[in-house]
């Protein structure tokens, strides 16, 4: 559809970088849910700090349930409260609550279409622990489960809003979490939205440049390296996806009809993720656009102490996010350099 | 059910039959209590039982396993009579934790929850991730049927692992157990009439043979899928209909 790019997405506006950063805001989103909700349960993968819910578990202690290191019974166990009326949210790191339990998943969860929400923190190489502890396939694998909602959020505003909107929604629900401290990129009335992907900022396509497709804590490099772009010249969009699964085609189609080239950025293998379902979405349009796929180019990701050694390595930096548009889009010259901001305690940069 | 497609899960009907009388015929409340198929292969136990006790049309059974049915041979979400779907092996009682539970989070205290299990089963790590659960919480309102029928697909299930001893694991776990002849309705049902005042777990294991009750069989029948062609099927209805008469004079 060249010369189609006039149509545009829902736009949202993104706070000033560097943003500050909260700590726990999925278990005090959590907390207020259940606040008014007697039928939300909380359970936990012996990582309840880590999961932010000892929040919920000191203020709700006899709808919280220690589930200890058994990931498959807690599955099950899940499934047959959510079958009997109660909202289970399961908690632990995203590469436990995908890997160990998928056929428990599958047949106690998925299957029956139960509102099980799943909740896995730590993902992508976020993790210092090793591929043991990388959630690098969660979305692949719970993006294939039918009536699976996948859901990769990207700030703290995002996380209260999803926590909120996933509620009293029928069927399972996949959220991914990053742990630790969360930054603030969007303002409080951000339309957070279960169905809806957002184009970032005031940016308007027009049929040149790089269209950026991101999610998560990816969301931060994707805006970094825009802004950079942009000051070089290039056109760029930056589009906000949430949830992975089911996907804004329309939002994402609209995006990409509006730039020449596509570049999906995820903290995730590229099989399977963010990227293989913005491609299948172009292909099945019939939309022709080069795309670049950013994230774990199916690897293992191991040798680490700290996540900026491991994302500048397995390529997910935001300088990586400006070289794959600066290349895809064959412009002459060096690509500009990824900014540096001058942080302060407690604020957050895209490494 | 078996006869019409020539094959099927006739040993587990056999190996569990009395199990399954007993749940239905002395203990069960529809409505109220629970109760999982966690093998789900023996689901063909629990149709027959519902329908001799009411719960489902007895024509339904005609179905079974056929194309388009909702009598699937292994249950599906769309099958009546078991409140979970299994078949995946070794899931059921994490199901049954989650019911027994879920009863005490609603403030639901009378119900309780039955859980068929099988032993080759216990080869699942998730039976003892569920029995620690279970265990730990107290869930008194939740009671095993554990078919010990030493059969899995292959072959005897002392021959591939060496599960015993089964009352002992139980206990380890902090439940109760009771050893009965699995063959014995009567016995099951006093056994099930006690259960229901513990303030623990309780497992009833029941010693079986997937081929009591049908002197016709092959002496190596396969167990875990047992082939009844016409033949067979006549002789197996003829013994059964004649053991029900004498029952009946």
């Amino acid at each position: 559809m060249p010369g189609d790019h006039g149509a545009t997405g829902p736009s949202a506006p993104v706070l000033p970088a560097p943003y500050r950063t909260v700590l726990k805001p999925y278990g005090r989103a959590l907390a207020d849910l259940a606040r008014g909700r007697p039928d939300i349960v909380c359970l936990s993968g012996d990582l309840t700090r880590q999961c932010e819910i000892d929040l919920f578990q000191a203020e709700f202690p006899d709808r919280f349930i220690h589930a200890g290191m058994a990931e498959a019974n807690m599955i099950g166990v899940a499934g047959a409260l959510a079958r009997s009326g109660l909202i289970p949210f399961v908690h632990t790191f995203g590469v436990f609550a995908t890997r160990r339990p998928l056929d428990q998943i599958v047949n106690a969860v998925a299957y029956p279409r139960l509102p099980v929400r799943i909740v896995g923190f730590m993902p992508g190489v976020s993790s210092p622990g090793g591929p043991s502890h990388q959630a690098i396939e969660d979305v692949a694998l719970m993006r294939a489960l039918p009536g699976m909602t996948v859901l990769d959020v990207a700030d703290v505003t995002e996380t209260a809003q999803a926590v909120a909107a996933i509620a009293d929604l029928p069927g399972p629900v996949y959220l991914r979490l990053k742990r630790g401290e969360i930054p603030v990129i969007f303002p409080a009335d951000h339309p957070f939205s279960l169905t809806r992907a957002q184009l970032l900022g005031d940016e308007q396509a027009d049929g040149t440049g790089a269209a950026l497709v991101a999610s998560g804590m990816m969301v931060a490099p994707a805006l970094a390296a825009a802004s950079a772009l942009r000051d070089s010249g290039v056109r760029v969009t930056v589009l906000n996806v949430p949830v992975i699964k089911p996907l804004d085609t329309a939002t994402v189609l609209a995006a990409a009809a509006g730039a020449q080239v596509v570049i999906t950025i995820e903290n995730h293998s590229v099989i399977g993720g963010l990227g293989s379902a913005v491609a299948e979405a172009l292909a099945e349009a019939g939309l022709g656009r080069p795309l670049r796929r950013i994230g774990l180019a199916d690897t293992f990701a191991d040798g680490a102490l700290t996540a900026p050694y491991l994302f500048a390595r397995y390529g997910l930096t935001t300088q990586q996010v400006i070289d794959a548009a600066w290349t895809a889009l064959s412009r002459p010259g060096q690509p500009p350099r990824a900014p540096s901001p001058d942080l302060q305690p407690g604020d957050y940069a895209p490494v | 059910m078996v006869a019409p497609q020539g094959l099927g899960y006739l040993g587990q009907a056999l190996s569990a039959a009395e199990q399954y009388a007993a749940v239905y015929g002395a203990a069960l409340r529809p409505g109220t209590d629970r109760v999982i198929c966690s093998p789900g292969h023996y689901v063909v136990a629990a149709y027959a039982a519902a329908a001799e006790t009411g719960l489902i049309d007895e024509a339904l059974l005609a179905s079974y396993g056929q194309d388009g049915s909702s009598l699937a041979a292994i249950g599906t979400e769309h099958s009546p009579v078991p409140d979970y779907t299994c078949g995946s092996l070794g899931q059921g009682l994490s199901a049954a934790a989650g019911f027994a539970l879920a009863d005490r989070l609603r403030g639901r205290p009378g119900g309780r929850t039955f859980a068929f299990l099988s032993d080759g089963e216990l080869q699942e790590g998730q039976v003892w991730e569920a029995a620690m659960f279970a265990g730990h919480y107290r869930l008194g309102r939740l009671t095993v049927l554990l078919d010990a029928n030493n059969s899995q697909v292959d072959g005897p299930v002392d021959g591939i692992t060496t599960i015993e001893p089964v009352a002992a694991k139980w206990q380890a776990f902090g439940w109760d157990t009771a050893e009965l002849d699995g063959h014995d309705a009567a016995g099951i049902a006093a056994a099930l009439a006690a259960a229901a005042a513990a303030t623990r777990p309780a497992v009833l294991i029941c010693r079986t043979s997937t081929r009591h009750g049908l002197d016709c069989l092959p002496p190596d029948a396969d167990g875990h899928f047992i082939k009844l062609p016409p033949g067979l099927a006549d002789a197996a209805v003829a013994e059964l209909t004649a053991r029900l008469d004498r029952h009946a004079r």
